[in-house]
């Protein structure tokens, strides 16, 4: 099997392999920037709340319009910054905070199912749960362009108010005169869910918005580094997880969280053991 | 027109002259939850002050720091602050999160944010305010480490160099002296001591009462209320009730 029929081919015959591509690109794109955010702010667990809170909102959109991109992200949309508000207003009483989000994920979960299982058949479910990466049509791949384009470009121009707000948000608050810079950020994960929800489903969504990013975590870089390499390795993953998927028949939005997976098990591995041995390299000097 | 409204025009007029550092508390009452953490504490930094805060364990100290900061929503009462535009607030260490990959050159230089905002970069003179401000510190050797590479002393006095470039008329540090060590202590306490002859109004949550006693000259002794507010001398003995 030649280089150009396992790398190459499988996106040059296939058109639903293209678009399948360019949407996972257009995601990593804005991911990276957002789940190195989240890393750095240790809030990976408020991510994945947020991927669930997408659900319930995208299943009213469902019953109302069917499986309509447009109404599927809006309903989505909506639900996911009530929650967002909502986990705002409880971050205060820090003790109850674990328990609140998790309430909020089974909750959000399990309504977005009866929902759409009220109205749709099985397909439907689980192309809520799970996404549909392979069967991206050109509506919704236009709507994961815009929506990554308004994220990357939101990150260029609060770059350092998001970032300072990441590690000392008193400093923040003392200088930014009031502008609302702590709903900003929740806003932009919610809206990169919104799009990775289209692909992954709302089980995976948060997938290729936080693997990346830890992965990246691991190497020590500063901030815009980590930014840079978390959207090269989901830029990688998604090649990676789509070529899997389609050479060994397995399901591809899975394939490509699989993929990131891996490359954040290895960037763990790599990084904690370099750190094991150079202390010696440097003993030895 | 009622007189009220006579009064508070003129305190903002008064904000733009003299009297810009001062800290005016009225009934200042905070709540978390159920819980009041300070209750009707009433009184004034004078402008150009220097004040100790002292208390005992949850006698709402920092959270008297964070009303005037506005960083808590007051219950009740008012802070009335003409400077709040130039005052700098610097937490307990604690609230910052040290694992976060920025260097100590970096951190320093975000004191100049109201000068370069959102948008721009730092520019040469600010540069150069902040190199002179880590000398100031002695922490020109350290400028390209990670913050969570130096110590507790150290990033304190990476705080402190960020305080001077904030160039702030009112400061409130919340236990600025907190697991620091000697050498920093004694850094750190001429920056303080150095704020004061500048004019800026400086209020400290401390815990070392000989050290209040060495070089505060204002000290007000918290229990939820106010227990007394003046000078150390007269005010520090109301701790031993």
């Amino acid at each position: 099997m030649s280089v150009h029929s396992l790398i190459v081919e499988p996106f040059e015959s296939l058109a639903f392999m293209r678009a399948a591509l360019v949407a996972c690109l257009a995601l990593a794109l804005a991911n990276g920037a957002i789940g190195t955010l989240l890393v750095l702010r240790r809030m990976s667990l408020d991510g994945d709340v947020l991927g669930h809170a997408v659900m319930p909102g995208a299943a009213v959109g469902f019953l109302y319009a069917g499986p309509s991109p447009e109404w599927l992200s809006l309903g989505g949309l909506a639900s996911g910054l009530v929650v967002a508000a909502l986990a705002g207003l409880i971050t205060s009483e820090r003790a109850r905070r674990d328990a609140g989000l998790v309430a909020f994920y089974l909750v959000a979960l399990s309504l977005g199912v009866v929902l759409v299982a009220w109205r749709g058949s099985n397909v439907d479910v689980m192309r809520v749960l799970f996404g549909t990466v392979l069967a991206i049509d050109q509506r919704a791949l236009l709507q994961i362009a815009t929506v990554s384009t308004v994220i990357v470009l939101a990150i260029a121009a609060l770059y350092r108010p998001l970032a300072v707000g990441a590690f000392d948000p008193a400093f923040l608050r003392a200088v930014g005169k009031r502008a609302p810079y702590g709903a900003v950020f929740p806003t932009l994960v919610v809206l990169a869910l919104v799009a990775s929800f289209q692909a992954f489903g709302t089980l995976m969504a948060v997938g290729p918005v936080l693997l990346p990013a830890a992965a990246a975590r691991c190497w020590g870089l500063g901030v815009a580094g980590s930014m840079a390499l978390a959207t090269g390795f989901g830029l990688a993953a998604s090649v990676a997880g789509l070529l899997v998927s389609y050479h060994g028949n397995v399901p591809s939005g899975p394939a490509i969280v699989l993929a990131a997976g891996l490359l954040f098990g290895v960037s763990l591995v790599a990084t904690s053991s370099w750190r094991r041995i150079a202390p010696n390299i440097g003993g030895d000097a | 027109m009622p007189q009220s409204f006579d009064l508070r025009v003129r305190r903002e007029r008064e904000g733009c002259g003299l009297a810009a550092g001062r800290v005016l508390l009225r009934d200042v009452t905070v709540r978390y939850g159920r819980r009041v953490a300070l209750e009707a504490v009433s009184g004034e930094f004078a402008s150009g002050s220097l004040t100790a805060v002292v208390g005992a364990n949850g006698a709402g100290k920092s959270t008297l720091l964070a009303a005037i900061a506005g960083a808590v929503p007051l219950a009740g009462g008012v802070v009335n602050c003409a400077a709040r535009q130039r005052l700098a607030y610097l937490p307990q260490l604690a609230a910052i999160d040290r694992d976060y990959p920025l260097t100590v050159w970096e951190l320093i230089t975000l004191g100049g944010w109201r000068e370069f905002g959102v948008f721009r970069s730092p520019g040469t003179a600010l540069r150069a305010r902040a190199a002179t401000a880590a000398e100031t510190v002695g922490l020109t050797g350290r400028l390209r480490r990670p913050i969570g590479e130096i110590s507790v002393g150290e990033l304190q006095r990476a705080l402190f160099a960020r305080l001077i470039l904030q160039d702030a008329a009112v400061i409130l540090l919340d236990e600025p002296f907190a697991a620091v060590d000697e050498q920093s202590i004694s850094v750190l306490l001429d920056q303080v001591t150095r704020w004061h002859q500048e004019g800026r109004t400086a209020i400290a949550v401390l815990h070392d009462l000989d050290l209040v006693r060495a070089r505060f000259p204002s000290t007000l002794v918290l229990a939820r209320r106010c227990l007394a507010w003046g000078t150390t001398q007269a005010a520090l003995p109301a701790m031993a009730v």
